[in-house]
């Protein structure tokens, strides 16, 4: 579904990957982990259009995405939850799902909006809410729920887990599980890696912008010191 | 009386000013730029406001011409003068606009002479009682066309799918685009439909004043620049509460304190004495 192909990319001068080649099969998990800094974000970034791509390509669906523009590649069938959650904090819990569904046709919305409610029924009670004023796992909801509603093929969730109560992050945990059921392909970015690891297929660990470690989740699972020993003091 | 009637003049002239600080409120929650050149289409607006009507005696046709035609020239100023500068720090975009502002100055004196010019028949010249004051009808309608303008963006902004749109970019630009927002599509959109309001604004001054002249966005360019800081830089809602309150207390102040100050004096005192107690604008979030 999604390959990277010797992906370089970073700020200016700085780059903050350099070299990353993945591939992402149809209906999986993928988990990308790494400590702080290690361009988990950068790459998530990157496949979204917003950070730039210095070297290597992005394919989607079999075809070459590296130039389409950012707001194009929700179109294509690419959403992103990012990091800190990002929300229109100003505006309602609607609102945000309607910005969410924007690259969709109108008709779309009602459905796609009853859809997103149903998997978080939180929201529901939220809905008039400004999105600034929900608890932190709210928060994270509404940022899963309002990529949810551009319908997308693939899913990139960064640091779903960051500053959530265990409870809130097996809400969003079961959640994750019930979009790969339903055949959305997902990337995880993570800094807690037993999370990550519990629901991925497959596991890539970044560190300091280069793949140290692939494989598939199942393995680095029976060998809980495998990950670790890559991940150093950091995990 | 005389307290109610200088508030509706209050009011009359703080949706003058209301009209103008939006267009430079929008500019600047979306590219943090300070549009000083909007003045200058508020002074084209009033004089294609006069020459048309002169030239076809139909004040409303010249409405429908000065607001799209000034709409259209805020696009191609924001394309021309603005885009280019995006990308470096946002006092060069304003030195660029200080720039536009005063060489649009001097076209008009350049182009319509350095007199000014008047309406041959002026319209809505004739006195209407409002609730027991005398006002001309050119003012009743300066207030009635505010309310219907800004009324219309509130509607646009709040309840369109384009609105909600342009709110989430002003949030953040490049969330916006992530879920598909056409970020240029937005700031055309924006400079359009604040140059238009610049401009109906223009067609009411020179109907109150029968007259335009190069230099009338001067004053109100200063006025609109306090009033988006008192609302609270790039806040809508902020912006239109100060500009009525400017006017409001302008209105006043002329008459009670008019042998200390002059009107524009005391606009700016109350904008000095506002930053002073609340740095972030009468309704910003500290």
């Amino acid at each position: 579904m999604l390959k990277l192909e010797n992906l370089k990319c970073g700020y200016g001068a700085f780059t903050a990957v350099h070299g990353l080649s993945l591939e992402i099969p149809q209906g999986q998990i993928f988990a990308l982990v790494g400590a702080n800094g290690a361009g988990k974000t950068s790459t998530i970034m990157t496949i979204a259009g917003q950070v730039e791509l210095q070297g290597g390509s992005i394919s989607f669906d079999g075809r070459d995405i590296s130039k389409l523009p950012a707001r194009e590649r929700v179109g294509a069938g690419i959403a992103l939850a990012p990091e800190g959650r990002r929300l229109f904090a100003d505006m309602s819990v609607e609102e945000n799902l309607t910005m969410g569904g924007y690259s969709r046709p109108r008709s779309a919305e009602a459905e796609a909006k009853a859809m997103v409610l149903e998997t978080f029924p939180r929201l529901k009670e939220r809905i008039t809410q400004r999105a600034g004023s929900l608890s932190g796992g709210e928060q994270q909801m509404l940022a899963i729920g309002r990529a949810l509603m551009a319908a997308p093929k693939f899913l990139m969730i960064d640091e779903v887990s960051l500053g959530l109560m265990p409870k809130i992050v097996d809400v969003c945990y079961d959640a994750i599980e019930k979009l790969k059921a339903r055949g959305i392909t997902i990337l995880l970015v993570e800094q807690n890696t037993q999370r990550a690891l519990a629901v991925a297929d497959q596991v890539c660990v970044l560190e300091s912008g280069r793949s140290v470690w692939m494989g598939s989740a199942e393995e680095a699972r029976e060998d809980p010191k495998l990950i670790e020993a890559y991940l150093g003091l950091a995990s | 009386m005389l307290a109610f009637e200088l508030l509706l003049q209050g009011l009359v002239q703080g949706s003058i000013y209301a009209l103008i600080a939006v267009g430079l409120t929008l500019v600047y929650g979306l590219l943090r730029i300070l549009h000083v050149a909007h003045a200058g289409l508020f002074t084209l607006g009033g004089y294609i406001g006069v020459i048309v009507t002169n030239a076809t005696g139909s004040l409303l046709l010249a409405l429908l011409v000065a607001m799209p035609a000034m709409g259209l020239l805020g696009i191609g100023i924001y394309r021309t003068c603005y885009q280019p500068l995006l990308s470096r720090p946002p006092y060069v975009a304003l030195i660029a606009s200080i720039g536009l502002f005063i060489m649009m100055e001097e076209l008009f004196r350049l182009i319509f002479g350095p007199y000014g010019l008047s309406f041959t028949a002026p319209p809505l010249q004739d006195t209407v009682a409002v609730f027991g004051v005398n006002l001309k009808e050119a003012e009743l309608a300066t207030m009635i066309g505010a309310v219907v303008l800004i009324g219309g963006l509130a509607l646009l902004t709040l309840r369109t799918r384009i609105g909600t749109a342009s709110r989430a970019t002003v949030t953040d630009p490049k969330m916006a685009e992530a879920f598909g927002v056409n970020i240029g599509r937005i700031r055309d959109i924006n400079f359009f439909v604040g140059s238009a309001l610049a401009a109906a604004a223009g067609v009411m001054v020179a109907l109150l004043n029968n007259l335009v002249e190069p230099t009338m966005g001067s004053v109100p360019s200063y006025k609109a620049l306090a009033i988006i800081v008192l609302g609270g830089l790039g806040d809508l809602r902020g912006t239109l509460i100060a500009a009525l309150a400017l006017g409001v207390i302008e209105a006043y102040g002329t008459i009670y304190l008019g042998n200390l100050l002059d009107r524009d004096a005391i606009a700016f005192a109350f904008l000095i004495a506002v930053l002073m107690l609340r740095p972030q604008g009468l309704f910003g979030r500290a």
